[in-house]
């Protein structure tokens, strides 16, 4: 394993339901036991349908949301154990670009406003020095400096999400979660945005959790690839070989789902619907819907095991998917 | 729907214990003792004896929950004590008045309801036609008349200047029915005006509102007519919020109705409440605020009720 | 660089003057003139208007004018400052329940609601019983009254504001949390509660009236509007003009206040200027019988949908002469970035167009299953009815909105039904379940009772398609059906609609709109290409994506990740990309449109404003002076 900069062990966490009985109080679990690492300059895809937990996980890897346990170790320092202003001053080292470009900058401030929030915070770049880094950061994202004194309303889609990124690099963050940073753009200004971010990570050695649904998308940006089903990992490893051979009945299911202008092989198709993460299957989570489940399946959670170079999945089953090993 | 309706019905029940702890603590939150408060004025002091004797008379000298549990207990009776002034029973008064004021009110709603929807849903469906710009400016005027400025000029007009109707008064129904209608024609007009106002401008907001919706386009791609289109995919789906602001709206309602039935001299409530206020005649307003504030809790618990007949999603909520 | 001004909106400006204007009168007049409000002259009692008194005198001779004017001062004062009051607590609570949560929610919602289950003018009732009747008893109850309502509006708009992106952005920089409640939070929340400024500074002037009406209020000597109509009551017949001077007062300033706060509403919530538009615009009757070619079910021939402006702004084209034609059994794909107009399109065919755009030029024809074909965005609407549903149909995008959530689903698809032939309620949900059942929904017959929310957005679509070909329709529109859903139901979903044509029993042509090329591969024999409003490209599929003609097409193939499965990031691997963004419709360049985004743009694509060429021999087509397609002289001619 190369050295770490972010790892999450056995991370949980829950929400409140919104089914409030007067008496009864329920939680729905959106996360269970996730274990992670990135290393410095990796970035790790994190792939999975709408309601498996993607978003909740990089918040809670950020401590934006507190989980119910588990633990989120950022450079070696147990970030459970920070007090609310240590963790604040932390914060300069991660930081988080949003999906809707839309939403992610308030309507009332100037580019300039937003970007020097980011570094007064942080007492950064100070004084007469604060100017031409506010440039330095346009320049960085390929905005004009001119833009600078402008109202988001005044930028088209594209060129906000590029300011969200201009943000977050304003601190100068070791690792960055990008939640859905590219999906509401159109397929020329994604990959602009991601030729971008591509760019920053060789030219910076920031680390990125990078989360998207679309998976030509994470095989393309990511070093490694991570799928969550029902708020469980199911299946991590180099993100070609995921995308090329994938191990488990789920990611195989994905990928063969994928539209492409190539004519595919059979698809692996699913039954039935995502079941309620209220009452999931026993055993493995996947079981009601895994064209492959056999009687054992439903007998205890598949760990998630070591099967090839860097390559896990949680299945129990070796005798599918042979492409994979 | 049944554990719905009993979960909302619980909740109206804790509502209302929360609503008489606080009509009953109101009393004793403001420091110093509660008698010499209430008998003072412009900052003289009552003698001691007098002190002494309304202590005695509302129980103040026994210790605070016990006087706590017996209003409680006092209240499910519907017995609220004695007036302060004439000694009457509060309950008593109270069922003799309440009946009258409910008549009113029920009568300005109809009206309203009955005018209120049709106008708004034909302006909301022609949003700045000529019907609805006229009838959106008159309607920005009703909602700044008060209730009694509406009312005292409608007594000059239609009983001074006109003389079509009587200024005020009652009779009851039972002794002469006519006259019983006449004395209740202008009150519940003026009553019912300002609701109108009030659900002219929800139905017309909330008609605009839902007409721009995507189930809207499905149903005239659907190739339904215009009138059912209107009718399933927009009315339908307009009324529940109507519906909940009135429910609101009740409480403000209740209150102004105090006005209306002084001006009309209608011997329903207000009267009472208008006079021990002025005589400061504390069980007797505690009284009806007590109640009227219970029938506002349960108006809106109907109204939760319709609503989710209306919409099936609240029940989920 | 231009930075933005204050400025007051031109809706503001008439209420924001009257506001002034009565506000004004009531604390300068008396500073310039000299009134005595309280003076007592017995005998002049009850006098009409005179040059010493304009608006005459009242029980006792005092005079009215200068009542007015102080009693609206003590009016407007007693409303401000209790609405003011009732702001700050309100805000502060509002605001501190909703950004920490926890017990400070729990404290400041219920405190809130407790008072709001009191009738209000009860509630004041209830104080001036304890406290005696006063103006500081009534700012007092005023404030009380009315705080409630404040920390519901701020404690709902920080709830919707604090987990905005940017407010999340914040906190995940390290902002400390005082600085994020004042600089972000409290700025985006600022306008609903000047809304409700003005709300409660008019609802105070009336309860204020209101009791001192009832002698509750502001006491004697001290002049008050509410107390001036109590008095004139008792001398209403002889002097009705009494009456009149005060309500009029009064109603003047809540309606000024009230004028007020509906244009700030319009200003500070721009949803509410479009809530003059319908979903779907009003057709104007008219057009004879359009055209359609031979073998085509619907066909657009230079189509033109322009979007009136207003009177101030010229209007725009924002889909320009677009043809095309739906052949019989055929599908065909219409892609395009965002904005590119692919929607509007389809509308168009369908007869949906949004109000304010309207066809200008061109033809528009849909064909029937018996009779002439017809322009939908032409026919008069109960003609329309009759087409719409019955021979062309259209499912959308949002499979969550376009069902009616009060409406049972059976309830909505036998509507359909009923709406195109006369068939009774059992057999109608007979056909219903059946079609419920061919779109694989399973329990069919179970889940014609169910409301939308009880179904996953696939299972919705598969409702949505299956109430389409209810009545067997010839045309069926598709815009971008699979859009909202997870990969593995819109795989489901294009099984679905693949298999379609050889189920659907009459024959069935496809109109599939999508931004992704992947999914127009897998269900398309025919593909056109939209670019800000024209076609750019069309022709079969698979030799449109393997072999594009238009520089467009080809960068938009280019630019997605799933056609370069060779390429990696970390290896230094980039995406081609097209510069730049769409231009907006009234911003087009002159000559060809793609010019700024265009890696071929030559000088001459300046000047010329090139044609769809169409190819001699076979069926392609391409708007480019460069293309294959393109006549050679056009280049030639120019570039010497
Ligand atoms: N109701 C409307 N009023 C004014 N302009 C509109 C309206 N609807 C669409 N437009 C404009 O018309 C153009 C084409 O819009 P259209 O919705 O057809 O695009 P589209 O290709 O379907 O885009 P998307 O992929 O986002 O659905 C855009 O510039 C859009 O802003
Ligand atoms: S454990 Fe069984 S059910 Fe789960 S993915 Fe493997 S084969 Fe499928
Ligand atoms: S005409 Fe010129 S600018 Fe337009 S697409 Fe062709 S090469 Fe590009
Ligand atoms: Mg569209």
């Amino acid at each position: 394993m190369p050295e770490k900069l972010v790892e999450v062990v056995n991370l949980s966490k829950s929400y409140q339901s919104a089914k409030k009985g007067l008496f009864r109080k329920s939680r729905i679990p959106v996360l269970r036991n996730v274990d992670l690492q990135i290393a410095p300059g990796e970035i790790l895809g994190l792939v999975g349908e709408s309601g498996s937990g993607k978003s909740t996980l990089g918040k809670a890897v950020l401590k934006l949301i507190d989980a119910d346990e588990g633990d989120i170790v950022f450079d070696g320092q147990n970030l459970g154990g920070l007090t609310t202003s240590q963790l604040r001053a932390r914060r300069k080292d991660m930081q988080i670009i949003f999906q809707d470009p839309y939403a992610s900058l308030d309507p009332r401030k100037t580019v300039r406003a937003a970007l020097s929030e980011a570094l007064e915070t942080h007492g950064l770049y100070t004084g007469d020095a604060q100017e031409p880094r506010l440039e330095a950061l346009m320049k960085m994202v390929g905005l004009s400096a001119e833009f600078l004194g402008r109202l988001p309303h005044e930028f088209s889609g594209g060129q906000r999400q590029r300011i969200g990124i201009a943000r977050a690099l304003a601190v100068e963050p070791r690792f960055i979660v990008a939640d859905e940073a590219v999906s509401a753009l159109d397929v020329s200004i994604q990959a602009q945005v991601l030729n971008l971010l591509a760019d920053l990570r060789r030219d910076t050695g920031v680390a990125m959790l990078f989360i998207s649904h679309d998976l030509s998308v994470v095989r393309f940006i990511s070093d490694r690839v991570m799928v969550l089903y029902l708020g469980r990992v199911m299946e991590v490893g180099p993100a070609n070989d995921v995308h090329f051979a994938p191990a488990h009945p789920y990611t195989a299911a994905l990928v063969s789902a994928e539209p492409s202008l190539k004519p595919k092989g059979e698809r692996i198709g699913l039954k039935g619907e995502i079941p309620s993460p209220m009452n999931p299957p026993s055993g493995c989570v996947f079981r009601s819907r895994c064209p492959f489940a056999i009687g054992a399946c439903d007998e205890k959670i598949p760990e998630l095991r070591l099967i090839g170079q860097g390559r896990y999945k949680a299945c129990i089953r070796d005798d599918i998917l042979k492409g994979a090993e | 729907m049944l554990r719905f309706a009993l979960n909302r019905a619980l909740s109206a029940g804790l509502m209302l214990l929360v609503v008489g702890t606080v009509v009953f603590s109101i009393l004793f939150l403001v420091p110093g003792d509660p008698a010499e408060l209430l008998l003072s004025s412009d900052g003289i002091t009552a003698s001691p004896d007098a002190i002494a004797s309304l202590r005695e008379e509302m129980g103040l000298n026994k210790p605070l929950l016990a006087q706590y549990g017996e209003f409680l207990v006092n209240a499910l009776r519907f017995d609220f004590g004695v007036s302060l002034i004439d000694k009457a029973s509060v309950g008593d008064t109270i069922a003799t008045r309440l009946p009258r004021t409910i008549e009113l009110i029920l009568a300005g709603l109809v009206l309203a309801a009955l005018t209120g929807i049709p106008a708004g849903t034909y302006a909301g469906l022609r949003p700045g036609r000529r019907f609805d710009r006229i009838a959106s400016a008159v309607n920005a005027v009703l909602i700044s008349l008060p209730g009694f400025v509406i009312g005292t000029l409608f007594i000059y007009i239609f009983a001074q200047f006109l003389r079509w109707l009587p200024a005020g008064g009652y009779t009851s129904f039972f002794t002469d029915p006519w006259l019983h209608i006449k004395q209740l024609t202008l009150p519940a007009i003026t009553v019912g005006l300002h609701l109108f106002s009030i659900i002219f401008r929800m139905t017309r907001a909330s008609v605009l509102e839902m007409r721009g919706n995507d189930w809207v386009r499905t149903a005239v791609a659907k190739g339904l007519s215009r009138k059912l289109v209107v009718r399933r995919h927009v009315l339908r789906n307009a009324l529940g919020p109507v519906i909940t602001v009135v429910g609101l709206q009740m409480g403000i309602l209740l209150g102004s109705t105090v006005l209306i039935e002084f001006i009309y001299n209608w011997p329903g409530l207000s009267g009472y409440l208008v006079t021990a206020v002025q005589q400061r005649d504390y069980p007797s307003v505690r009284g009806v605020i007590l109640v009227v504030s219970a029938l506002f809790i349960l108006i809106n618990l109907m109204v939760e009720l319709l609503y989710s007949m209306l919409d099936p999603r609240i029940r989920l909520e | 660089m231009k930075s933005k001004r204050f400025s007051i909106p031109g809706r503001m400006v008439l209420p924001t003057v009257l506001l002034t204007l009565f506000v004004g009168t009531m604390f300068i007049a008396p500073l310039i003139f000299t009134f005595d409000a309280t003076k007592i002259a017995v005998s002049e009692r009850l006098a009409g208007p005179s040059w010493a008194h304009p608006l005459g005198q009242d029980g006792f001779g005092r005079d009215r004018l200068a009542r007015v004017l102080y009693g609206g001062q003590v009016s407007l004062t007693v409303a401000f400052v209790a609405s003011l009051i009732a702001l700050a607590i309100g805000t502060f609570v509002g605001l501190i329940g909703a950004y920490f949560r926890g017990p400070f929610e729990f404290i400041a919602m219920r405190v809130s609601d407790v008072v709001l289950y009191f009738p209000p003018i009860l509630l004041a009732l209830l104080v001036v019983t304890i406290f005696g009747p006063g103006v500081t008893t009534l700012v007092a109850v005023l404030a009380l009254l009315f705080f409630p309502s404040f920390s519901r509006i701020a404690y709902s708009e920080t709830m919707r504001v604090s987990v905005l992106d940017f407010v999340e952005a914040s906190r995940a920089l390290g902002t400390a949390p005082s600085r994020i409640v004042a600089r972000t939070v409290l700025p985006n929340i600022m306008g609903p509660i000047l809304v409700q400024f003005s709300l409660t500074a008019a609802a105070c002037i009336t309860v204020e009236s209101g009791l001192s009406f009832l002698g509750l209020g502001v006491v004697p000597p001290a002049p008050s509007w509410g107390q001036m109509i109590r008095s004139a009551r008792t001398y209403m017949e002889q002097d009705p003009f009494g009456i009149f001077v005060p309500c009029a007062a009064l109603f003047l300033a809540i309606y000024a206040i009230n004028l007020f706060v509906d244009r700030l509403r319009d200003v500070l919530d721009p949803k509410g200027q479009l809530e003059g538009k319908d979903a779907v615009s009003a057709t104007k009757d008219g057009a004879g019988t359009p055209e359609l070619g031979e073998g085509n079910v619907a066909e657009l021939r230079a189509l033109t949908l322009t979007l009136d402006r207003g009177a101030d702004l010229p209007p725009v084209d924002l889909v320009k002469d677009v043809s095309m034609a739906l052949r019989a059994n055929q599908n065909t794909a219409l892609v395009g970035e965002s904005g590119s107009g692919k929607s509007l399109t389809a509308l168009a065919l369908m007869g949906l167009l949004p109000s304010g755009i309207q066809p200008t030029s061109g033809q528009i024809a849909v064909g029937r299953k018996a009779g002439t074909p017809v322009d939908l965005a032409s026919l008069a609407p109960h003609a329309a009815e009759q087409v719409r549903g019955n021979d062309i149909a259209m499912i959308f995008q949002e499979p969550m909105t376009s069902l009616n959530p009060v409406l049972r689903i059976g309830f909505q698809m036998t509507e359909a039904l009923q709406a195109h032939s006369d068939i009774d309620r059992a057999e109608a949900r007979e056909k219903s379940i059946a079609a419920l059942q061919s779109v694989g929904i399973p329990e069919a017959a179970s889940r014609f009772d169910a409301y939308p929310h009880e179904l996953s957005g696939g299972m919705r679509q598969r409702v949505m398609i299956a109430m389409a070909l209810l009545a067997e329709p010839k045309v069926l529109i598709a815009d971008e059906p699979t859009t909202a859903l997870d990969v593995t139901i819109q795989a489901e979903i294009m099984d679905l609609l693949r298999d379609l044509r050889s189920s659907h029993g009459s024959g069935l042509s496809m109109l599939f709109i999508s931004h992704n090329l992947g999914i127009v591969a897998d269900i398309a024999d025919w593909v056109v290409v939209m670019y800000s409003g024209e076609v750019v490209e069309e022709g079969p599929t698979d030799q449109i994506l393997r072999d594009p003609h238009h520089p467009y097409t080809r960068a938009l193939l280019e630019s997605m990740p799933s056609a370069h499965e060779d390429l990696h990031s970390a290896k230094g691997d980039r995406l081609d990309t097209i510069k730049g963004t769409p231009p907006l419709p009234h911003l087009r360049p002159s000559g060809c449109s793609s010019r700024d985004r265009c890696p071929m743009a030559q000088p001459v694509c300046a000047t010329i404003h090139p044609d769809l060429y169409r190819a001699t021999s076979g069926t392609r087509a391409a708007r480019c002076l460069f293309a294959p397609e393109a006549p050679e002289h056009l280049i030639q001619k120019e570039a010497v």
